[in-house]
């Protein structure tokens, strides 16, 4: 089934409630459907078709259409293809039929749409705010064309975000805003009976950084891939890997082979410090601080050589609409394949270090319990999806850059828990090597970045995603004029998985909750190079590793 | 002179030895480059000269540092260290055992007090482990009881060493060496503290003298510990010439705290309930030992 055969297939089922049908090539469907249907369309695709909701989106379109486009995206994993579902709904009546009650995965993006643009999901079960700062204006809605990039709304004291309260008899552990192991700001309201925890409150998002709007204000299409690998301070060259596709889709340019192939190997190269880094901050949650030693000791070379190869030890910048900007240089392939080597043997002895450490087992096996069923409800992707037994992997499913052309695996685990959730990571990191290696004996000669001498046309969309560390990442891009996008939408793994974390807490203990919340492998932020500033003259001074290394400070 | 041995082996060489294990095992294994040897005292020094915040208008808080303190020094002295202990015409076992559950009761206090939920899950969690732990110290040292016919620590080990190996007292060292992982407060059973799970529990609230005032005496506390089970059940050398048995015990010390240290590196914490099962399976193993002894072996 390509997408032009599932547009049809839905226009049979509901007739003129399908409003406008196109197909972006075989594995990208727009729809654009009547208000009234959209519940029992969205329950079509999720229920019948079995398509996994991704995210929804809100756009402000008063000025073309005097309407708000609100679109659901949902994927067709098996099929591989992405469906964009489009209702449009009038200033007058800012209003649209709550889809959550039947796709419970769209509970957040529904009132994060809500927060952005002011649509408001009528029959939502659960109609808090959830991404705007407590004291954010009730009328003001960011995302609007008409409300300024930088808008500062005066602050106001003494408002919260309604949190739920415990149950009869339980009494409350807070795990954060600030939690020493979740080096991110989050705060999970966690009730606890005795040291069983019996249910969980999430309240996120204290650092929104307004991201889509720069994209969708001030900043041109090739800027907003730089901006784009800040959203992460790990994974950040999925998102600017993302987002580039997506432009490049909408603006039918086509990337040379190399370059294809450049992307691929920064991105196995950022999955496999990635896991390595989750492994070590796992061993740390749990208390086994050798472990983060070791791993991130085994992981260093990497950074270094992430940093030969773009500049970067991380955030390589290394990402333009059509292409890259730098080549893996012929010299470089053998330091490349030295560094996968060494940390091949050293991952070799940890794996087989593993099963036999009763302590670490009796930590990880069967805590964190994650349903397929609720896994699937909920949205998850990634590693946690595919330890919970769905076998889905953006790479596999929708493939992009040179993975069509390359052997990947589909690493799937049905044990639900966390032991299954580190063997997915330990699994991949070995085949992320194999990819690599992969890659470089295969690699073609050539350009890197294609040539571009049209603008890009305005009100084309389309879909970029890519598997990141964590899941897949997820954007669209609805080009605008002014060369810049008029919709640049956002979605990172951390936020489809975040939601399945209150039901893996239940039933555990305490002590388990935060190797629970750190098996997601929620996204952490990171510095990588200490600078030093002189008091006195106000001089900045970057060292070098050299210098790092030799204690020449 | 013996005061001034086991308070300086509780006070002084505890902080250095936890030293010592923090750069040449914890480090090492970690492949670090570790802090200096010296680095507790360093830190004892910081802290005791910190402004002392009173979180709590409770007099409790304010005392819970001193009494858990003043009980280990006062234990130390109950505990053979390669000499007579200087108290030990004074106090025997059951002394020593109330002296440790004074502490442990300290470090309860202090949590209770404090209104984070944090230290009330430690609270909690320091007392069932004391529950599962004491027994084990307790029932190891009737074993020795029914065999020396002494309650004094210092008789225990000079039966021992006079009547050789016997069984009862090999076992119940064996119990006493599974239980000291805990009794020094070391992973995988640092759970009431577990600075990734309730970010030190009963200690989250403290700074400055009182948190240093219990870090010297769990610091002095590894030293008691140790001492128990060094004179009492491997009591080599403890005939020799002075200060030929000081050192000899000292070294006996170092082995077993290094050997707490090498097991702390290379686990991760349990949880509560796999703990306290664990430990009742060494408690079983205690009783055997009792058994034993009662049957004369």
């Amino acid at each position: 089934m390509n997408a032009q055969q599932l547009g049809d297939s839905v226009k049979q089922q509901f007739g003129d409630k399908v409003v406008e049908l196109s197909a972006l090539g075989p594995n990208q469907l727009c729809l654009t459907i009547t208000p009234d249907s959209l519940v029992s369309v969205a329950e079509y695709l999720n229920k019948d078709l079995g398509c996994r909701f991704v995210i929804n989106s809100g756009t402000d379109r008063r000025r073309q259409r005097g309407k708000f486009l609100i679109t659901h995206f949902f994927a067709h994993d098996e099929e591989k293809i992405y469906i964009t579902l489009h209702t449009e709904v009038g200033e007058d009546q800012p209003e649209v039929d709550s889809i959550t009650p039947s796709v419970p995965a769209a509970n957040w993006s529904e009132r994060e749409t809500r927060d952005m643009v002011g649509v408001v999901p009528v029959g939502h079960p659960d109609p808090r705010r959830l991404v705007v700062a407590d004291d954010w204006p009730e009328d003001v809605f960011p995302l609007r064309w008409d409300v300024p990039h930088d808008l500062k709304p005066p602050p106001a004291e003494g408002v919260a975000m309604p949190l739920l309260d415990p149950p009869e008899g339980a009494s409350v552990v807070p795990i954060g805003p600030y939690f020493p192991v979740l080096e991110e700001p989050e705060y999970f309201r966690v009730f606890v009976e005795g040291e069983e925890v019996v249910g969980a409150d999430y309240r996120g998002f204290y650092n929104h950084r307004g991201i889509e709007k720069l994209g969708s204000s001030a900043l041109t299409y090739n800027q907003v891939p730089f901006i784009a690998e800040r959203i992460c301070g790990i994974c950040g060259f999925v998102h600017s890997c993302s987002y580039c596709q997506a432009v490049e889709r909408a603006a039918g340019i086509e990337v040379p082979p190399r370059g294809e192939y450049i992307r691929t190997i920064m991105l196995e190269l950022e999955r496999i410090h990635s896991h390595l880094l989750w492994l070590g901050i796992a061993g740390h949650i749990i208390g086994f601080d050798t472990i983060l030693m070791q791993v991130w000791r085994m992981r260093e070379p990497l950074m270094w050589l992430c940093e030969r190869i773009s500049g970067n030890r991380k955030t390589y910048g290394m990402n333009l609409v059509g292409g890259v900007r730098r080549d893996i240089e012929p010299e470089i392939h053998d330091d490349v394949r030295r560094v996968l080597t060494d940390i091949e043997r050293q991952w070799q002895e940890l794996y087989n270090a593993i099963p036999g450490d009763t302590t670490l087992m009796a930590r990880l096996q069967g805590t964190g319990i994650l349903p397929t069923e609720v896994a699937r409800a909920r949205g998850a992707v990634g590693p946690t999806a595919r330890g919970s037994g769905l076998p889905i992997d953006v790479r596999v499913d929708h493939p992009y850059a040179a993975y069509d052309r390359l052997d990947v695996k589909k690493r799937v685990y049905d044990g639900c828990d966390n032991l299954a959730r580190t063997l997915v990571r330990l699994d991949e990191t070995l085949d992320s090597i194999n990819i690599i290696r992969q890659a470089l004996r295969e690699m073609p000669e050539g350009e890197i970045m294609a040539q571009i001498d049209e603008e890009i046309p305005a009100g084309q969309q389309a879909v970029g995603s890519v598997e990141a560390p964590r899941g897949e990442v997820f954007h669209w891009v609805l080009t605008g004029p002014e060369n810049r996008p008029e919709r640049w939408r956002v979605r990172a793994p951390t936020y489809a998985n975040l939601q399945s974390v209150p039901p893996m807490l239940q039933g555990d203990a305490l002590a388990d909750v935060p190797i629970d919340i750190g098996s997601i492998d929620p996204c952490f932020a990171c510095t990588d190079r200490m600078e030093v500033v002189d008091v006195s003259s106000g001089q900045v001074r970057v060292y070098t590793q050299d210098e790092l290394l030799n204690k020449k400070y | 002179m013996t005061f001034a041995i086991n308070i300086g082996m509780a006070l002084f060489i505890g902080p250095l030895v936890a030293g010592i294990v923090r750069k040449m095992v914890r480090a090492r294994v970690h492949s670090r480059q570790g802090p200096p040897i010296i680095q507790p005292f360093y830190d004892l020094f910081k802290l005791l000269g910190k402004e002392d915040l009173e979180s709590s208008p409770s007099l409790l808080l304010r005392y819970a540092p001193l009494v858990a303190f003043a009980a280990i020094l006062a234990a130390a002295l109950l505990t053979p260290m390669g000499l007579r202990p200087p108290l030990g015409g004074y106090g025997d076992m059951i002394v020593f055992a109330y002296l440790i559950t004074i502490a442990a009761v300290a470090v309860m206090m202090a949590g209770l007090i404090c209104a984070s939920p944090y230290s009330m899950v430690g609270a909690s969690r320091e007392l069932m482990m004391h529950l599962v732990v004491e027994p084990v110290l307790i029932i190891c040292l009737v074993t020795a009881t029914i065999k020396s016919g002494s309650l004094l620590m210092w008789d225990m080990a000079g039966w021992n060493y006079v009547n050789g190996l016997s069984i009862s007292m090999v076992v119940a060292g064996i119990a006493l060496f599974l239980a000291l992982q805990a009794q020094v407060g070391k992973l995988p059973f640092d759970i009431p503290e577990a600075e990734t799970e309730i970010m030190g529990g009963p200690f989250i609230e403290l700074s400055g003298p009182k948190l240093a005032l219990f870090q010297w005496a769990f610091f002095a506390r590894q030293i008691v510990y140790a001492s128990v089970l060094a004179a009492i059940f491997i009591p080599w050398g403890i005939k020799f010439i002075f200060p030929w048995n000081v050192a000899a015990h000292l070294l006996k010390i170092i082995v077993l705290i290094v050997l707490v240290g090498l097991i702390d590196v290379v686990n991760p914490r349990l949880k509560i309930n796999q703990a306290m099962k664990y430990f009742f399976g060494v408690i079983a193993v205690a009783l055997i030992a009792m058994v034993l002894a009662l049957l004369g072996l």
